[in-house]
């Protein structure tokens, strides 16, 4: 198991080179440059320049080619690209062009208030709907079957807006069951997160739901679940001691790839809610073109999902006994 | 692991949720405290004075930092009075020399920057102008705010210029002596200009021209922009960034008084009640930041925020046919305040694109193709006047009797100059491109309805949505052909306005037209240079009929605001140019406990 963790993290090497290339390539394909903004709406072509050569946009994007025919070697890899590859490497990442916080405090300060609203709504929507697909998969044919898989049809076509627009006029606002917005930290929180989180749950439901009903049917077919039944088992038992236990392996692969997702955020409602959280972070990094945030933003999300990768592979052994790492 | 585990943990999540919410709004019980809610649309981005330049950071650093000057709360038109200086400035005869005299007894806001007197806040001096002046002229900086100062004052361009040749990691020498800015003692303070600069006051009651105490950019270094250290009304209390902002009194705040004088209705508005009187009278201000429509809507009409102005999709909710507040909103003690904004939106040209920059009757042909009172029903709720020109109806410049031809709605006219435009061309018209900063529905329905409109006399557009950076990109490249934009006055001076059609501020300066005509800047430079007078009111006419004429844009309206407050907040006059105002405004604790419980 060790070697083929070793074996794993090293592919992981070229995986995340690949993604800080492509990274600095797609940012420089986007039109825009925010010296434009930093310099102010008044400003001259002069400051505008001198802006630029500040923030090392004046220098060559890969290689400067002049420095290496003169045979200065260290000026030739004084570049754009060299200078993004050398700071993340190394986790030295500038400030924000916007802000100017230091990128990890920034992400510090709000990646709990993202998880605060994404881990317990991801949490109660695998479980909620782990259990409504076992319920529908156990009615399989039935009335109850239909009507669930017509309601999950519904709401998987309700777009998540209107949950967030219903949500917050008639629960927070007409009936006043939960605050309109605002977040505050500690246990606080869940007061503020409540609403966000049955929102997530409700838009969410629909597609989970199918997903874990198909992979329950599956197994529900199986030689196995027919010789339990045959044997005298329980609906219960057969459903929650095999049933579930087999399907494991799908679920735990939705569940551990989303976790590096779940430090991200989720715009819509942390906008509507006013949560300050990852989501609005990084669309506010990307419509003003700070590309430092946007690189470490995108560096730590791969790197999670490299590693997300990596548990999913050992959750698999853990719970498959079939599965061995080699 | 369990499997049982998800299943049991969602009714118990579920009910920890549920019961979590079961407390409603949390507003903390004022309790007798003075607090004024509000809001902010956009997340404060810092609070050093150098480098604010949006309106959202201005909004709140304003009041903490005061400036030399600043804007009359109630008279209109807008006047400065004022604030940091004790009086108006002594002007050399050659119009080159100011003398400023500072009010005595302003100090710092205590902190822990002033580690020599224990945290207490030290007297203010004329030095800390100079420094923090200095701090906008260091390009290490890249302040957002170097425009205001630029080749205006002897010495701090060639300041500039030496911080730029500085190395990396090499610190500014700030005791670096500049010409221009002397402090002959330290409530003195002197400043040389190259040139005239009559604006020079406007910019003055600017926020980042504010003094900064060099302890605290010393003692904060990098982390300045979160330790807002001022002599204004308001010290920083708390902030989450993208959350919340909390500012409490300023204990050392030096007497100011409320303004015993206003505009004609202002007594009647009941807004010299509290005339005289010792400011400021809220102790505490805080902020939410909402940034989408409805929940900030919502909030307002729970009570939680004092004042809000009104989205377009709650607008019919609010407002009636006839522009009046419906009786709804009256009964649950609302107002109603609509002013004029300084701003003006355009659909511009790129004259050095070789179509429309050569192509006036194709120019003309465009702009008098579209129906502006239509335009202004349908976009904004009408909320907007029709604009003639590029001068908004609330400058004193501004010619009500002026009709321009070339915004009036004649689409026989219109198809007539497109002939004409296509001899010009010299062959049939290709299809234009028009810039837009917007892909969300309004830019679409925009962009559908003048597609329309030139559509009807002939003409084929195509609409190009993008972003904001890239729509920059495409204007200060030049890339563009006609783009969609607007201009918000930063002080109550045409040249504001003037300044982005003179040649030498062509792309990637401010002059996005790429404009020039050797007239209009012969007068631009003449009255850019002139005091206030009737003689400098005819250039600015003179150069607006130059615009008119040769039709750069096609000018389509100028805002005008509606802004929403309860009955309990008092004192509230809207104002376009200030930003400190918080220090005027009075809450009636009492109603609105009444009224809301809080």
């Amino acid at each position: 198991m060790v070697s083929y963790i070793i074996r794993r993290l090293l592919y992981a090497i070229p995986t995340i080179l690949g993604v800080l290339l492509i990274t600095f390539i797609l940012f420089n394909l986007i039109p825009g440059d925010p010296s434009y903004d930093i310099a102010g709406k008044s400003a001259s072509a002069e400051t505008i320049a001198e802006i630029r050569r500040e923030l090392g946009f004046d220098k060559p994007r890969f290689l400067d080619t002049e420095a290496l025919s003169q045979g200065r070697i260290a000026a030739a890899f004084d570049s754009q690209f060299f200078n993004h590859f050398r700071n993340t490497l190394t986790l030295n990442f500038p400030r924000s062009l916007t802000s100017h916080e230091p990128i990890w405090d920034e992400i510090k300060s709000r990646a709990p208030a993202s998880l605060t609203l994404a881990a317990p709504m991801f949490i109660g929507l695998i479980a909620t709907s782990i259990a409504i697909a076992l319920v529908v998969a156990f009615a399989r044919g039935s009335w109850v079957d239909t009507i669930l898989v017509f309601i999950c049809v519904v709401g998987m076509s309700i777009p998540m807006l209107s949950y967030i627009l219903f949500g917050q006029h008639y629960l927070a606002y007409e009936l006043g069951w939960f605050p309109i917005l605002g977040y505050e930290s500690g246990m606080q929180a869940f007061k503020y997160i409540a609403l966000p989180c049955l929102l997530g749950i409700a838009s969410g439901l629909g597609s989970y739901v199918r997903f874990y009903r198909t992979v329950m049917l599956d197994e529900m077919r199986s030689d196995y679940v027919r010789t339990a039944f045959a044997k005298g088992l329980s609906s219960p038992r057969v459903l929650f001691k095999h049933v579930l236990k087999n399907a494991m392996i799908p679920i735990i692969t939705t569940l551990v790839l989303s976790i590096p997702f779940l430090f991200l955020g989720s715009l819509l409602l942390e906008r509507f809610f006013s949560i300050p959280g990852m989501g609005s972070y990084f669309l506010d990094a990307f419509n003003s073109r700070d590309f430092p945030v946007i690189n470490a933003m995108v560096f730590t999300t791969s790197l999670l999902y490299v590693l997300g990768q990596l548990v999913t592979d050992i959750c698999y052994a853990l719970v498959d006994p079939r599965i061995s790492l080699r | 692991m369990s499997m049982k585990n998800p299943l049991i943990l969602t009714p118990v999540f579920l009910l920890v949720v549920l019961f979590a919410g079961c407390g409603g709004d949390d507003q903390d019980q004022a309790s007798g405290k003075m607090v004024r809610y509000l809001s902010l649309g956009a997340k404060v981005r810092g609070m050093d004075p150098m480098d604010i330049g949006d309106t959202t950071s201005s909004s709140v650093a304003s009041q903490i930092f005061e400036s030399l000057y600043q804007y009359h709360y109630l008279k209109r038109p807008y006047e400065l009075i004022p604030c940091l200086a004790e009086d108006f400035p002594t002007v050399s005869e050659d119009q080159l020399t100011y003398t400023f005299k500072l009010r005595p007894g302003v100090v710092f806001a205590d902190d822990p920057c002033f580690t020599a007197t224990q945290g207490k806040g030290r007297q203010l001096v004329a030095a800390d102008f100079i420094y923090a002046w200095k701090r906008i002229a260091d390009v290490k900086n890249i302040s957002k705010n170097w425009w205001i100062f630029e080749d205006h004052i002897v010495g701090l361009d060639e300041f500039r210029d030496y911080t730029g040749r500085l190395k990396a990691g090499e610190n500014v020498d700030y005791m670096r002596p500049v010409e221009g800015l002397q402090a002959p003692d330290d409530f003195t303070l002197v400043v040389t200009l190259k040139r005239p600069w009559p604006q020079i006051l406007y910019l003055l009651a600017h926020l980042p021209t504010a003094p900064v105490a060099r302890e605290a950019v010393q003692y904060y270094g990098k982390s300045i922009h979160n330790h807002p250290v001022g002599t204004g009304p308001y010290m920083l209390k708390d902030w989450k960034r993208g959350n919340k902002i909390v500012m409490v009194r300023n204990p050392r705040f030096r007497q100011e008084f409320y303004p015993v004088e206003g505009s004609p209705g202002d007594r009647e508005a009941g807004l010299l009640e509290d005339a005289g009187k010792v400011l400021p009278f809220v102790d505490e201000a805080r902020w939410q930041v909402v940034e989408e429509d409805q929940p900030r809507w919502l909030i307002f009409m729970r009570g939680q925020l004092d004042a809000s102005g009104i989205p377009k999709d709650f607008y019919n909710r609010a407002i009636d046919p006839s522009r009046q507040l419906r009786s709804e909103m009256k009964d649950k003690g609302i107002r109603l305040q609509i002013f004029r904004d300084p701003s003006t939106y355009w659909y511009g040209f790129n004259m050095e694109d070789p179509v429309v920059g050569t192509n006036k009757p194709l120019r003309q042909a465009m702009s008098m193709a579209i129906n502006r009172p239509e335009y202004v029903e349908i976009f904004t709720n009408n909320r907007a006047e029709v604009a003639q020109g590029v001068i908004p109806p609330l400058f004193k410049e501004y010619d009500p009797e002026v009709i321009n031809p070339n915004c009036q709605y004649n689409p026989e006219r219109a198809r007539e100059l497109l002939k004409e435009a296509v001899e010009v061309h010299g062959g049939p018209l290709p299809t234009i491109t028009i810039s837009t900063p917007g892909t969300d529905t309004l830019s679409r329905q925009m962009g559908e309805y003048v597609t329309l409109a030139m559509d009807n006399i002939g003409l084929k557009v195509k609409i190009d949505y993008m972003d904001w950076p890239s729509f920059q990109d495409r204007i200060k490249t030049k890339s563009s052909q006609v783009f969609q934009m607007g201009w918000v006055a930063d002080y109550p001076d045409p040249e504001n306005f003037m300044q982005l059609f003179y040649s030498k501020n062509v792309s990637p300066g401010p002059n996005n037209f790429n404009y020039r005509n050797q007239a209009f800047d012969t007068l631009y430079e003449k009255a850019k240079a002139m005091p206030d007078s009737n003689e400098r009111r005819r250039i600015y006419h003179q150069m607006e009929n130059i615009i008119r004429d040769d039709c750069p844009a096609i000018f389509l309206v100028h805002g005008v605001a509606f802004v929403l407050h309860y009955n309990w907040l008092k004192n509230y006059k809207p104002h376009v140019f200030g930003y400190g105002l918080i220090k005027y405004q009075r809450i009636d604790v009492a109603a609105r406990q009444k009224s809301v419980g809080r």
